[in-house]
């Protein structure tokens, strides 16, 4: 036992220096900072854009639509005479408060399910194995599109919707780090003061497996808007009226084949470059915590 | 080996019948009414009573479901709401037509990334390898329908090097179809190539540093046999699991691909099928999807334990 | 005017007293030249002599310039999937519409110009009261089966669609118009039509506005699509469910062989496909293409895009039986907050005409024209809103169906209504969901507080004035209960000469502005688009499209 014969704050100020040095590791990391960078950006579009944006993003001008970009539309404007920039910026909003609360969802309930799995074992293991398994063999999207066509598509399901078709795979990640766990001593010693199951798993465990979980929910971030966005495409994600940008694109991409490109391309180029950003974030913190 | 498979077959059929619970489930759970559906809206009421009561609706969840399944295994797919016809007659045309462009697809990209995985390999930690891991990532990421927006504005629109949509004109011959299929292949080809690029990367790099490879170029031969003929296969093994599991994410990125290139796949069925509350056409349609991804699946065991010696020879 | 007295006085010879009341409004200004000749169409006079009749009168006749076509090839249209099989008691939809107009033909064509013209009769007239319509036949036409089209196939072909029993949209048209048995054969070539009530509008009704009421054989039993026997200009070649069709021309056609050898037929899931299949060089026809849609399309040096007016529009309703819309002031300021100019040139790029509220579009000939349009005023809507008492805003969901540009449209109310405190939520449904079993109780479309409806295109104004509006009427989603409109729309339907329709109409028009249950903001062309040197193509505004004179 080790760490018990440690005087107690030794021990922290050792955690201390390690959380720091970790977060140094991560601010060298290039990749890390550009991705940070962009991310940042776009959350204060989120916050922030609809005040700062040259005109309403609702407002329609029927008699000045689909212009190309100009000094007085830099994107020019949609089918209803909308500015594509202004509804750029503001399109932000919804897709970062819908992919981070479904990954919240997500995490939390694939922790739990994941702590509960991976400490019982034994049948309860096996069963949900098998029924994750099943939801597993099909994409995502598809496991998303069956579920909120049979609920109807809202803000609220499709949050929900797809928490629950992250929830299992979070709850691998977390089983995994839980079944290497549950054999340490820390955990014999805590069984051996009588404490319960949920105390064991919740209090006793789970701070330990929190850097797994990290790096995993971040990664289901990038996953999270890649499902959102592609859900808005095809109509059972975010609800008009929002200028959200797999929304814009599915309601324009019919105008391409006209030469219509300013309707599509700056939501497409939105999109990518903000599942980039949370893609390189992700990977810089989990190179910096792998070690 | 034998023991090995039927395990695994035994697995995937556990897991299809959960899938096919699930489905028929979650289609249900919203009260359509398949009488009205069929007749439409101007119907009379008492046509509509009829036909649902001889299309048996009205009976209980499980008989239903077991019709259904039985149905399903005999090749009956169900009538399809929208259409008004069997589902079966424009289902398996479209699969087939799904099968054309993810076949295209695969072909591109499996040589692909494992070209660039040993590329990175080869050049491990330096530039190219950094970059190629990135562009991989970051490629994974993009949803298929953007990158599929900007090649078409850029190859279809811009430079009009390939036509818009993946529809070739009925009876055209192979170089058309294939013509066709380019652009809309490359998002998909997007999708996988860092996967694939990862493994056969991460493949290569622990057979570069094994023993086997050392005690080969001790014996004197060249760099480049000792890479054809020890590396490669040691490092393509976890590479074909990888591709086989990533044929889920296939399959999802077809329903948002045949959409923006007007193409008639399963994808697009199920895209349709969802926008018109056509349950059986969905349930269906899902249904033979997942059948799909348990088959690759299983294919990919199949090739996996062949490959194996481990396996094969029956000693796991 | 030169009027040459002699030549009119021999001409009015015979006619009808109905006949020579229009010839009196003609001579004495009160109808105009195009109205005349509209009218005399319905009430059965062969084209020559009303220009006869327009020469005597010293009006300057039409130049008709014959098209010269030249013989062959194939022409390739698109059109949407059909959405059941093709079966011309029950099709609905302009894919099938498309498909059966090829093969089969109506007794009488509702044209371009709203005119009835004859295809299969040859001429119709009335009776004193217009309760009783006399058809004469074509002679000569054969099936393609060979046999000869007579009275019997007539009578069978309208029995089966007035059957209640077969469930045909024909229905919606004939319900309380035409009885199953009422259709009595006279001799081989002369049938006769005995209406509930008198309807100075008949022959619309079996013209192509009632896309079913194809002439078939009498022995007709079922299974269309094995064999499709009809008398049109193409017989069926071949017929694949989803995918397409294809014909061959019909030598034996009454109207002379087509220029063209065969048609093709594709059937494709959307109009962005069939447009590109357009520009790729793969179709010469697209039959429809909705402005959204084919925005770019309009500037293509390489396509024709053949505009037929049309009064299809988009119907607003408001539920005058719940609030926010009880008061009719409120109704009137909503009305008021639209800029339709800006909706005619923005949303659909000038290809519509202004729409005043009411069914009556100014392409009807029995329109009321002294009637005012109306235009937008927020300062008048801002004054009503506050005499109803709810100058403090409202809010509302507005229902309505992902089709064509409806969605835009509903966003442009949605803006509009700011401007008096209105705060519309919308919610958009697929067409099928928002029609629902389409009865009140179990639908959208009628059971919403707002919405918006497509309505497709008629040559004259009954059935718009029926089924939205009337207390009794099938598709009232606005839940107009009104007795003064009922009877003014039961005078127009009975009224046989232009003038007293008109009267008529003028009450109408000024009843539903008062009123204002429903917003008819536009009534949008019908686009069909062609690659340039396909000539002939006819397109109506409800899914046929004539290819009997087409050349590529």
């Amino acid at each position: 036992m080790s760490v018990a014969l440690q005087p107690p704050a030794a021990g922290a100020l050792r955690a201390r220096d390690e959380w720091y040095a970790r977060l140094r590791l991560i601010l060298r990391s290039r990749t890390f900072l550009v991705g940070f960078v962009i991310l940042l950006f776009w959350v204060c579009c989120a916050l922030f854009g609809e005040a700062v944006v040259p005109y309403d993003p609702y407002a329609d001008d029927v008699l000045n639509s689909l212009l190309p970009p100009s000094a007085e539309h830099w994107f020019g404007t949609d089918q209803l005479g909308r500015d594509v920039f202004s509804r750029v910026i503001v399109g932000a909003r919804d897709i970062l408060t819908v992919a981070p609360l479904a990954t919240l969802v997500g995490t939390v309930l694939g922790t739990a399910l994941g702590l509960v799995m991976g400490y019982f074992r034994g049948l309860v293991d096996e069963a949900v194995s098998r029924l994750v398994d099943a939801l597993l063999a099909l994409p995502t999207v598809i496991v998303a599109l069956l579920a909120l066509v049979a609920l109807g598509p809202s803000t609220l399901t499709v949050i929900l919707v797809i928490g629950f078709t992250f929830a299992p795979i979070i709850a691998r990640t977390v089983r995994a780090s839980v079944l290497a766990e549950r054999e340490l001593d820390y955990v014999a010693a805590a069984r051996l003061r009588r404490e319960g199951a949920l105390h064991i798993m919740f209090i006793e465990i789970l701070p330990n497996v929190l850097g797994p979980i990290l790096v995993e929910s971040t990664v289901r971030l990038g996953y999270a808007i890649f499902a959102v966005a592609t859900l808005s495409f095809i109509g059972f994600g975010i609800q008009p009226p929002s200028p959200d940008w797999g929304l814009s694109i599915s309601a324009n991409y019919g105008l391409i084949s006209g030469g219509f490109w300013w309707t599509v391309l700056f939501d497409g180029l939105a999109i990518a470059s903000l599942v980039v950003a949370v893609n390189l974030v992700a990977d810089g913190i989990a190179g910096a915590l792998s070690d | 080996m034998i023991g090995f498979l039927a395990k695994r077959a035994g697995l995937s059929l556990v897991t299809l019948w959960l899938l096919s619970v699930i489905v028929f489930a979650g289609a249900q759970v919203l009260p359509g009414n398949l009488g009205r559906a069929m007749l439409g809206p101007f119907a009379d009421q008492r046509a509509v009573d009829q036909l649902n009561h001889e299309m048996g609706t009205d009976r209980p969840l499980l008989v239903q479901y077991g019709d259904w399944i039985a149905g399903f295994l005999t090749g009956d797919l169900g009538q399809s709401y929208a259409y008004r016809a069997p589902v079966e007659e424009f289902l398996l045309p479209a699969l087939a037509n799904s099968a054309k462009l993810a076949l295209v697809a695969f072909l591109l990209v499996v040589p692909l990334g494992i070209l660039g995985g040993i590329v990175a390999a080869l050049k491990v930690n330096r530039p190219l390898d950094r970059a190629i891991m990135v562009f991989g990532l970051s490629a994974t990421i993009v949803p298929e329908f953007v990158s599929g927006i900007v090649l078409i504005l850029v190859f279809g629109v811009w430079l009009q090097w390939l036509p818009l949509s993946a529809t070739w004109p009925t009876g055209a011959d192979f170089g058309t179809q294939l013509y066709h299929l380019l652009l809309p292949s490359i998002p998909l080809v997007l999708i996988l190539f860092g996967y694939i690029a990862r493994m056969a990367r991460a493949g290569m790099v622990e057979a570069l540093d094994a023993d086997y490879t050392r005690t080969a170029v001790l014996k004197g031969l060249s760099r480049r046999t000792v890479i054809w003929r020890h590396v490669l296969r040691n490092a393509l093994l976890p590479t074909i699991s990888v591709i086989a599991t990533q044929t889920a994410y296939l399959i999802g990125g077809l329903v948002v691909i045949e959409v923006l290139f007007h193409y008639q796949g399963i994808g697009s069925l199920i895209y349709t099928a969802a926008n018109k509350k056509d349950f059986p056409t969905l349930q269906a349609g899902v249904l033979v999807v997942g059948i799909v991804f348990a088959l690759a699946s299983l294919a990919a065991d199949l090739l996996y334990a062949l490959l194996n010696p481990r396996i094969r020879l029956g000693s796991a | 005017m030169n009027i040459n007295f002699k030549l009119l006085d021999a001409l009015r010879r015979g006619r009808s007293e109905h006949e020579n009341h229009l010839i009196d409004g003609l001579v004495a200004g009160r109808v105009s030249r195009r109205e005349f000749m509209r009218h005399g169409s319905v009430l059965g006079l062969s084209l020559p002599f009303l220009g006869s009749i327009a020469a005597a009168v010293g009006l300057p006749a039409a130049i008709s310039r014959p098209a010269r076509a030249a013989a062959g090839g194939t022409i390739r249209l698109a059109q949407t999937v059909p959405a059941a099989s093709i079966d011309p008691v029950k099709i609905a939809d302009g894919g099938g519409i498309t498909t059966l107009s090829q093969v089969a033909e109506t007794l009488v064509l509702s044209g371009a110009d709203l005119a009835a013209q004859p295809v299969l009769a040859e001429s119709w007239s009335p009776n004193q009261d217009g309760s009783v319509w006399t058809f004469k036949l074509r002679r000569g036409v054969k099936f393609h089966n060979g046999k000869e089209m007579t009275a019997d196939d007539v009578v069978a072909s309208i029995d089966r669609l007035a059957d209640p029993d077969n469930g045909s949209n024909a229905l919606s048209v004939f319900t309380g118009m035409l009885q199953k048995g009422a259709t009595r054969k006279v001799d081989d070539h002369t049938v006769e039509f005995h209406l509930d009530v008198a309807n100075g509008n008949f022959p619309y009704a079996l013209s192509t506005d009632n896309y079913n009421a194809v002439i078939l054989p009498a022995d007709y039993a079922g299974d269309f699509e094995s064999q499709m026997i009809g008398t049109g200009p193409f017989k069926l070649e071949k017929y694949a469910a989803k995918v397409g069709a294809s014909f061959v021309r019909n030598e034996a056609y009454w109207g002379g062989p087509a220029p063209a050898d065969r048609i093709e037929i594709g059937y494709y899931n959307d109009y962005q496909p069939q447009i590109l299949a357009l520009q790729g060089g793969q179709v010469d026809v697209i039959q429809q293409i909705p402005v959204l849609q084919g925005v770019g399309l309009l500037n293509d040096p390489n396509v024709e895009i053949i505009s037929t007016p049309s009064t299809a529009h988009q119907q607003v309703h408001m539920r005058v039986d719940l609030d926010p819309f009880k008061d009719k002031r409120v109704r009137r300021a909503i009305a008021l907050c639209l800029d339709r100019p800006a909706l005619v040139k923005g949303l659909m790029k000038g290809k519509a005409l202004l729409g005043n509220d009411t069914p009556f579009a100014s392409a009807y000939p029995s329109t009321d024209p002294t009637v005012a349009q109306r235009e937008k005023n927020i300062a008048e809507a801002k004054q009503l809103m506050e005499a109803a008492g709810l100058a403090g805003g409202f809010e509302t969901t507005l229902t309505t169906e992902k089709y064509l540009e409806i969605p835009d449209f509903a966003v442009l109310i949605q803006n509009a209504v700011k401007e008096i405190g209105g705060k519309i939520n919308i919610n958009l449904l697929d067409q099928g969901a928002y029609y629902g079993d389409a009865v009140y109780g179990n639908s959208p479309w009628l059971d919403s507080d707002m919405g918006i409806t497509d309505y497709g295109h008629r040559g004259v104004p009954n059935v718009f004035l029926s089924a939205p509006l009337k207390s009794d009427g099938t598709w009232n989603s606005a839940h107009f209960h009104n007795a003064e409109y009922d009877r003014l729309v039961t005078s127009y339907i009975a009224a046989l000469d232009l003038e007293s329709q008109r009267e008529n109409a003028g009450k109408i028009q000024r009843l539903l502005l008062d009123e204002s249950p429903l917003i008819i903001a536009y009534f949008y062309d019908f686009l069909t688009a062609t690659r340039k040197g396909v000539t002939g193509v006819q397109p109506t505004a409800m899914g046929q499209l004539l290819l009997g004179k087409a050349s590529l």
